[in-house]
């Protein structure tokens, strides 16, 4: 009788929660922190299905005297929700007035991940903040490098100009690359890459940024620099293979194959230089040695 | 575009502060309509999000100052192709201040709803640039539901369209059901509709699509250079003279799909009924992207041949090599930049007679792909009537004389004297003429070396438009051998070949454009 009472106590505590269970147990302060995490994974289902329950959610969300693990985790939620488009269609004025409320919370992290759902949605408030963060750093509601990531979601932001004044004088070496994968869309922008990529100076990273500018913005460019590069075996071994990738890749085929002095040099590669070079020379002359 | 350059330098809030000034003087008001076209010089150089702002605070001032016709224009289209919440909300609260609601407005109302449902975002009107971050601003369908419960009797057409969206299970927010059955039951209780459904006013249906009887030159764009999906080069004459066109504008960067997305698949739809009418050969089609920085021909023919665009030689995806600003100029294109890039745009169509006039104009709300059509036939039938009215003999003359001159100087060159002797021998020959007086000249060789290659040029542009090279090839040989036949010593007896060479190629260059004339007139 007593085994039968216990396995029945045993499967009632292994039986799954309602979500209804789960919404009481995340939206109450008086629960412990891991549990309500736990049970706000469990919620996004049910966070549309009354206004009730969608206030309480937000509520936490807004709430900066809530533990910051359970306000990460109602955003999450609410992010899960906002998935099934239509299903949350009449919780999204409510949520997204709240991600505008929240962009400027103290938590740094709570500012980072709502700027970054409100930039995705092409937000025009998160935009505005974001640029002004750029023009005077003392509003900054994020790093430079994370601003100029997050406006890339969208090309109509005018952020080109703010993107431009990094590259000249950045903050720091992220930012000056998330400024130019910003760039890479500006098709002005194309001579300040074929100028980077051909910059012994740069990094291997700020180079390989520029050719893959180049690739979107100029394709010719870059065939002509990665073919100059290729030639000048004074150059870096990162960039000479990045350079074989995109001549190998996406150059002209006609061209190229006529191109002795390349595959010369190219050939030569094939057995000098580092592992990288080595791989892109062979898998240049498979194509274009015969 | 304004002619006060300081006007795009103004910041946003100068700018909210202009209009404020601009509504309270009832004499100025039609500048607020004014700063709404999008090629207006205050829209220079801003970002989409901007223009979104300043256009959203003047169609609000709208809504308070009340709406003309000129305005409405502007709404309409808002809640046509808008999607940005901020946008069709003020559109929609504006459409209230027109004086003359009726059924026709209503449909476009109920195309906003349909568009921005799952945008309904909050918004606010109490300050300018102001964004909601709590629940106590307005959102577009709820502005939207008001201006079809002020419609009254007038928005019973789209009756069973919000009885759809409210059995819906996830049609409507709670809160904007309220709204609905507050909507639905002023629309039931204003009594019956006064007038039919649900066409537009003539005078305002002409204010988005227009005909033109006095038609602007070509001259200024003529020379513009394509690049068009294949990467081949095209002048704007070459392609946009000899038939009629159709144009439409767009960019592959567009993030409305109400926009250029649908533009270009419309345009395909275009080239269908064209098809149908047996009519793909007499009418061009062509896709212009507004961003030919960034448009390289591999993205336009992606762009075209994903919506279902037909690519050929007369139906062409195309970017201009030397940037849009001529074609915008020309075209009066309703669109503005910051830098190279589209910060708002119009839809809009042209169609171009075969002289690359614009001959029609359909813009700011959906085209009928039909209407479209039956247009550009309109244009066509007025090409053929003026080629069958014109004095067929003229024409021919002026197409052929070129060649015959050009062909003529390849002669005289041939034949042209060595030195005063043989000159004095060639005249004596025709001094019963009485040319044995004429001089010496020998400024006369370069000059008809000159005429020669001109000539040449001619046949091959001429080659080029009919697609038969055989003409050009034999006018080439024929100059080479002549050029041969001036230069080596002994080599005199060449020239016959050579001229006999140059007169066959200019014959059959000459005959070659009567025929394709004619095959495009009557066909």
């Amino acid at each position: 009788m007593t085994t039968k009472r216990k396995a029945t106590k045993k499967s009632k505590a292994q039986r799954p929660r309602s979500a209804r269970a789960a919404m009481s147990v995340a939206t109450s302060e008086n629960q412990v922190v891991k549990e309500r995490v736990a049970a706000m994974a469990e919620v996004p289902l049910l966070v549309c299905e009354s206004d009730k329950d969608l206030q309480k959610v937000l509520e936490v969300l807004r709430n900066q005297d809530e533990p910051i693990e359970v306000r990460l985790a109602a955003l999450q939620s609410l992010q899960a929700a906002s998935f099934s488009v239509i299903a949350f269609e009449s919780c999204r004025g409510d949520y997204i007035a709240t991600l505008r409320k929240v962009a400027t919370d103290p938590n740094a992290e709570m500012r980072q991940r709502v700027l970054g759902i409100l930039a995705r949605e092409k937000d025009g408030f998160a935009i505005k903040k974001l640029l002004d963060g750029l023009k005077n750093p003392d509003k900054a509601l994020v790093p430079p490098e994370k601003a100029l990531q997050l406006l890339s979601y969208d090309i109509h932001a005018e952020a080109y100009p703010v993107a431009r004044a990094i590259i000249n004088k950045p903050p720091n070496e992220d930012a000056k690359r998330e400024a130019l994968r910003l760039l890479a869309a500006d098709a002005k922008s194309a001579p300040v890459f074929e100028k980077l990529l051909r910059d012994k100076n740069e990094t291997a990273e700020i180079r390989q940024v520029s050719a893959a500018a180049l690739q979107a913005l100029k394709p010719d460019s870059l065939q002509e620099n990665a073919r100059a590069i290729l030639l000048d075996d004074s150059d870096y071994d990162e960039i000479r293979a990045t350079s074989l990738t995109a001549v190998t890749q996406f150059g002209d085929e006609e061209s190229v194959s006529k191109d002795e002095t390349l595959k010369k040099h190219v050939s030569r590669m094939s057995t000098k230089g580092g592992a990288k070079v080595k791989r892109g020379a062979r898998q240049f002359m498979s194509k274009y040695g015969k | 575009m304004d002619p006060n350059p300081t006007i795009s330098s103004l910041s946003e809030a100068e700018f909210a502060s202009l209009v404020s000034t601009i509504a309270a003087d009832p004499a100025r008001r039609n500048e607020l309509t004014e700063l709404l076209h999008e090629d207006h010089s205050i829209y220079d150089e801003r970002g989409a999000a901007t223009a979104v702002r300043m256009r959203g605070w003047l169609l609000h001032t709208l809504s308070q100052v009340g709406v003309s016709d000129e305005a409405l224009v502007f709404i309409l289209e808002e809640l046509d192709t808008g999607t940005d919440p901020y946008l069709v909300a003020a559109a929609a609260r504006a459409v209230r201040s027109y004086s003359k609601p009726s059924s026709a407005l209503a449909p476009f109302v109920m195309r906003a709803i349909s568009n921005i449902r799952y945008r309904d975002e909050p918004v606010s009107f109490d300050e300018y640039g102001e964004y909601v971050d709590d629940s106590s601003g307005t959102s577009p369908v709820r502005e939207l539901l008001a201006t079809l419960a002020w419609l009254g009797s007038n928005a019973r057409v789209v009756l069973p369209d919000l009885e759809s969206i409210k059995a819906q299970p996830h049609g409507l927010s709670k809160k904007r059901l309220v709204d609905l059955e507050r909507t639905l039951e002023a629309i039931r209780g204003a009594g019956e509709e006064t007038e039919s459904c649900c066409e537009l006013p003539r005078g305002l249906k002409d204010k988005f699509s227009w005909g033109l009887k006095s038609r602007r030159s070509c001259d200024p764009i003529e020379s513009t250079v394509f690049e068009d999906q294949n990467n081949e080069a095209v002048t704007f004459g070459e392609f946009f003279c000899g038939q009629p066109s159709i144009a439409v504008f767009f960019y592959t960067r567009c993030d409305n799909p109400l926009k250029c997305s649908l533009t270009v698949t419309k345009l395909a739809r275009i080239q269908n009924l064209l098809s149908e009418r047996g009519l793909a050969n007499q009418i061009n089609t062509a896709a212009i992207t507004y961003d030919p920085e960034f448009d390289m021909p591999e993205r336009i023919r992606g762009y075209g041949q994903n919506r279902g665009v037909r690519l050929d030689s007369r139906n062409r995806m195309l970017r201009a090599q030397n940037g849009i600003e001529s074609i915008r100029r020309h075209f009066k294109l309703g669109v503005n930049f910051i830098e190279s890039l589209v910060n708002r745009h119009r839809v809009e169509v042209y169609i171009l007679d075969a002289k690359g006039q614009i001959a029609s104009v359909f813009e700011r709300i959906h085209w009928n792909e039909q209407e479209v059509v039956d247009r550009a036939i309109e244009v066509l039938n007025e090409t053929q009537q003026d080629a069958s009215e014109a004095p067929e003999k003229p024409v021919a003359n002026r197409k052929t004389s070129s060649p015959i001159f050009g062909a003529l100087a390849s002669v005289a060159l041939a034949f042209f004297p060595k030195c005063p002797i043989c000159w004095a021998a060639y005249l004596s020959f025709f001094g019963i003429a009485g040319l044995d007086r004429i001089p010496y000249s020998p400024w006369l060789q370069p000059m008809l070396a000159t005429a020669m290659l001109i000539n040449l040029a001619s046949v091959w542009l001429r080659a080029r438009a009919t697609g038969r090279m055989i003409a050009f090839y034999l006018v080439s040989a024929g100059a080479l051998i002549i050029i041969a036949s001036k230069l080596g010593n002994g080599w005199e007896g060449l020239a016959m070949w050579g001229v006999g060479l140059t007169l066959t190629g200019s014959v059959l260059s000459a005959l070659g454009v009567r025929r394709k004339r004619s095959v495009d007139v009557h066909a």
